[in-house]
């Protein structure tokens, strides 16, 4: 029998060559968001298999949205390359969309960016991506949800929850915090597909064999996207193992995994590609939503998993609780603050720009639950130690909900607020002052993207804002350079406000 | 640096084959005589639990197309779910005996979802045929683990659950390329790589 099987798994040792389904691009001249200094003369994808050339098959469009006349044909002599001859280029960002049909019978198809002494733009900003949509806000919202019954359900175990824990309440709360830690790495899945679908904008059907490979290795989508997911992964296995070995300091690990890759919203969002962009961005970013998330978080495990199961430990949970929510809130307005004035440095871009807007209904959020907060904290919090009855812990319940309830309002206003573009650097200096209101600037800072943007509206869909998971986009620099420093945008704008209000908005 | 997809499917298929094995000799010498000692109790849950996690940056790394990253998510996420719940029927944190069902669901599932991650006929190439293999035999295999939720002592179901397994891992072993299968079936297919 030792023998027979010996034998077996040697036979199949030998077995092995090339693992392959369908057509899988192999590579591409430009290459991936490749910034090439001469102009190339032809696009060519390489497959790992025969790939037919379909009418249309390479789409060469530059940063204005002009399409580049590009004859494809299978390579003569390699049936798994499909090339186009270019006509010669001009300095710029340029989107390459492509699709094949597969020997299999599928279409592939995929799109990604390079440059002509340009830099390229991420895939996330190709011209006829389209922007967020509705239910890309959705699902951004769940995903916020799901991360705050993981780090408030984590943070109120061990940080508010005395040592040893009703068993009730350990079964409810690994319940409330595995549901969380699943539904983030479903909800992150989703979300990156749905970003991936409005990049590549094609069909579901060919969405399914379409390559993902330049967003997820080219954008910073992709890479929040891999780290949260491996992130969230390995939080939930240290939970499993919590739970297993009845060990509540495997619940450390798990815990500080969540709320460090909740970093991924930091790093793909707005101060990760902005060009002020900075350590301290977004280190603010990252505290201001951990904050957030423990707080939400925490209020609905305080309310859901520790008040039906663990009547003993009530008010002492609530207190512990209230002085912690108290060190969460001071580190949540700091970060905001700082942020909201790195975001919007004049006072009237809260009433005259879309992301003031809904900043402005943030903040009205967060105030309501602030004042409630505070009225928990200075109020019932001292009641609850005077008093002994159970009337009030009753309507303690009733208020914690509503609390919380406020605070899940705010997550679905932030999922808006990160897909909403801040408004744009105002331009350099100019050396002329005409030249300041005419330079469009386009998505990816590309010269004269206008055009790509006015074809995106005449097709009927949103432009793309989107630069990372969090759905935010960079803000583009502008047509002659890098924007100015925040100074001299103040000084400008305070000098300039006609031209401002006249320059159209990328 | 990625590498090839046939080397990380080598890896898996070694750990199946280790896996399988343990699984047949638990068959063969029987459950009693397999858990003398106790930390065998935990190997193969252990074991599928642990594959679930290895295959998640597998499952990021797929990123030639949506379907194939659904496919190598499910096929993570199952590994996970069937490995927790074996683990914690044999530390005693789930009781009912029904939790072992979610082996079977794991293969089943699993296999529905190779057969949607490469679609194809049988005969259309030797990818296809492989993969329809593995989808068919992880389908049909997923009876011997509903049998072991009912009869936990059979041989047969015991050994078949086994077989179903090292079949999967020199499934995984075999090639996968556009090469005809037993003789050239289809234009389409090109020629072989080799």
């Amino acid at each position: 029998m030792r023998r027979l099987l010996l034998v077996a798994a040697l036979a199949a040792l030998v077995l092995p060559s090339v693992a392959l389904a369908h057509a899988n691009i192999q590579g591409t001249t430009p290459g991936y968001r490749e910034r090439v200094e001469a102009p190339p003369r032809a696009i060519v994808l390489k497959f790992d298999q025969r790939a037919t050339a379909l009418p249309g098959a390479i789409e060469v469009r530059a940063a204005s949205g002009k399409l580049v006349p590009t004859p494809a044909r299978t390579r003569p002599g390699d049936a798994r390359a499909v090339e186009a001859p270019l006509p010669r280029l001009s300095k710029g960002a340029y989107t390459v969309r492509w699709r094949v049909l597969s020997v299999d019978g599928h279409v592939i198809s995929g799109v990604y960016t390079f440059g002509v002494r340009h830099p390229a733009p991420p895939p996330t900003e190709a011209v006829g991506a389209s922007g967020p949509t509705t239910a890309e806000h959705i699902v951004r919202w769940a995903y916020f949800l799901a991360l705050a019954l993981l780090v408030g359900g984590l943070g109120l175990r061990l940080l508010v929850v005395p040592r040893a824990a009703p068993a009730a309440l350990e079964r409810r709360l690994y319940a409330v915090t595995g549901i969380g830690v699943a539904a983030a790495v479903q909800i992150g899945i989703a979300a990156f597909l749905l970003r991936a679908d409005g990049v590549l904008d094609v069909p579901f059907g060919r969405f399914l064999y379409a390559d993902l490979q330049p967003i997820e290795t080219g954008s910073r989508l992709g890479a929040a996207f891999i780290a949260m997911t491996l992130g969230y992964v390995l939080a939930a296995s240290f939970l499993f193992l919590a739970w297993l070995l009845d060990r509540t300091v495997l619940l450390w690990p798990a815990f500080l995994l969540a709320l460090g890759f909740a970093s991924g919203f930091s790093i793909s969002g707005h101060q990760a590609s902005g060009p002020d962009s900075s350590w301290l961005s977004q280190l603010a970013d990252w505290v201001h939503l951990s904050a957030a998330l423990l707080w939400t978080g925490g209020l609905a495990s305080l309310v859901l998993v520790l008040w039906p199961t663990a009547p003993g430990l009530r008010r002492e949970a609530f207190s512990r609780f209230s002085r912690l929510a108290t060190a969460l809130v001071a580190l949540l307005l700091a970060a905001g603050i700082y942020m909201s004035v790195l975001r919007l440095p004049q006072l009237d871009d809260l009433w005259s720009e879309s992301y003031g807007q809904v900043l402005l209904v943030k903040l009205g959020l967060v105030a309501v639950a602030l004042a409630w907060g505070a009225l928990h904290h200075f109020l019932v919090r001292p009641a609850l130690d005077r008093l002994a009855g159970e009337g009030l812990l009753v309507r303690v319940q009733r208020s914690l909900l509503g609390e919380g309830a406020v605070g899940m309002a705010i997550l679905l206003v932030a999922a808006i607020l990160v897909d909403t573009k801040p408004p744009p650097e105002p331009a350099a200096p100019p050396a002329q002052a005409s030249t300041v209101a005419a330079p469009p600037r386009a998505p990816g800072g590309q010269p004269g993207a206008a055009g790509a943007r006015r074809s995106r509206v005449l097709a009927g869909r949103k432009p793309a804002t989107a630069g990372g998971l969090s759905g935010s986009a960079p803000r583009p620099p502008s047509a002659a350079g890098r924007a100015p420093r925040r100074a001299s945008a103040r000084a400008l704008r305070r000098s300039t406000p006609p031209l401002r209000r006249a320059a159209p908005r990328p | 640096m990625r590498p090839p997809a046939e080397h990380v499917h080598w890896l898996f298929a070694t750990g199946f084959l280790l896996l399988g094995l343990c699984l047949l000799a638990e068959a063969i010498v029987g459950v009693d005589v397999w858990r003398r000692r106790a930390w065998r109790a935990y190997l193969w849950p252990g074991a599928i639990f642990l594959v679930g996690v290895v295959m998640w940056p597998v499952t990021l790394a797929s990123a030639w197309s949506p379907v194939h990253m659904f496919g190598h998510g499910w096929w993570a996420q199952v590994a996970m779910v069937a490995g927790a719940t074996q683990l914690a029927l044999v530390r005693g944190k789930l009781t009912s005996r029904y939790w072992t069902l979610m082996v079977p669901l794991a293969l089943f599932s699993s296999g529905a979802a190779t057969l949607l991650h490469d679609q194809g006929s049988w005969l259309f190439a030797r990818s296809q045929f492989v993969h329809n293999l593995a989808g068919w035999a992880l389908i049909g295999g997923a009876i011997f683990p509903l049998g072991q939720t009912f009869r936990p002592r059979s041989w047969v179901f015991n050994g078949g659950f086994a077989a179903v397994i090292i079949a999967a891992a020199v499934i995984l072993y075999t090639d996968r390329d556009l090469a005809p299968i037993f003789g050239h079936l289809s234009p389409d297919a090109g020629v072989p790589r080799r």
